[in-house]
């Protein structure tokens, strides 16, 4: 089933290769942000089917965005998942705390990061 | 071989091409980040690491430790992230690190400069 994914990510090469995988793997539309102010706006216009967030940006970080984005009830019900490269269990523990779908990890493997997220969010 | 295998084997041999195309137009912008590092590890052994440069080394260690085991280079993630934890302490590396620190980014910079086309 063809989803439209967001990825929120400040970093050009992850959100080029996140991008290539679920638009070449899965056949997903994918719109692209660069940081959290822009994933706000973009989510709100575009009503993605799932929001790929990351959490170490400047300026409005991921639970930052996180929070924006569950305040404004265009994009309340979007599920979010982060995507982080910190693998410290405190860390984990305090993002899964904050009420998101899941958790990923980078690096993530570009063959297997839509499958990831079909598992996480239970898609067929 | 059926239809689903070479379908996959199809979406494997284009995010092979497509990963070497990013991995060239972003190379430059990954080595500057172990350009970080070896500044970095120089200040630690000239005992002068100041907390920007710290948080600047974290920063770009954190970026390489997501960024690398993506284009297949785990073990640079796997150092990288070896590299984060150290500079995310907050008092600066002794001295007598720096030599360690900076051999470590060296094989970090070998690493991506070695690094083969995955297609």
């Amino acid at each position: 089933m063809g989803r439209k994914i967001l990825i929120i990510d400040d970093e050009d090469d992850i959100r080029e290769v996140a991008s290539l995988s679920l638009e070449t793997v899965a056949g997903w539309e994918v719109i692209k942000a660069s940081s959290g102010a822009q994933g706000v706006s973009r989510a709100a216009e575009q009503r993605p089917d799932a929001i790929l967030l990351d959490v170490m940006m400047p300026g409005m970080d991921g639970p930052a965005t996180f929070r924006e984005l569950r305040k404004n009830p265009a994009t309340a019900a979007i599920p979010v998942l982060l995507l982080t490269a910190k693998v410290q269990g405190t860390d984990q523990r305090r993002f899964a705390d904050l009420g998101v779908e899941a958790v990923l990890f980078k690096p993530f493997d570009p063959l297997t990061l839509p499958t990831q997220i079909s598992r996480a969010l239970g898609w067929k | 071989m059926g239809n689903q295998d070479q379908s996959a084997s199809q979406a494997d041999a284009a995010i092979s091409m497509a990963l070497d195309t990013l991995w060239a137009r972003h190379r430059s912008q990954i080595i500057e980040r172990v350009v970080v590092l070896e500044a970095a590890a120089s200040a630690v052994t000239a005992n002068n690491l100041s907390a920007s440069d710290r948080e600047a080394a974290q920063a770009a260690a954190h970026k390489l430790a997501g960024t690398l085991g993506m284009f297949n280079l785990m073990r640079g993630t796997v150092v990288a992230r070896e590299l984060e934890q150290i500079y995310s302490r907050e008092s600066a590396p002794p001295a007598a690190a720096g030599q360690r620190l900076a051999s470590t980014a060296a094989e970090l910079r070998t690493m991506i400069e070695n690094r083969k086309s995955s297609s």
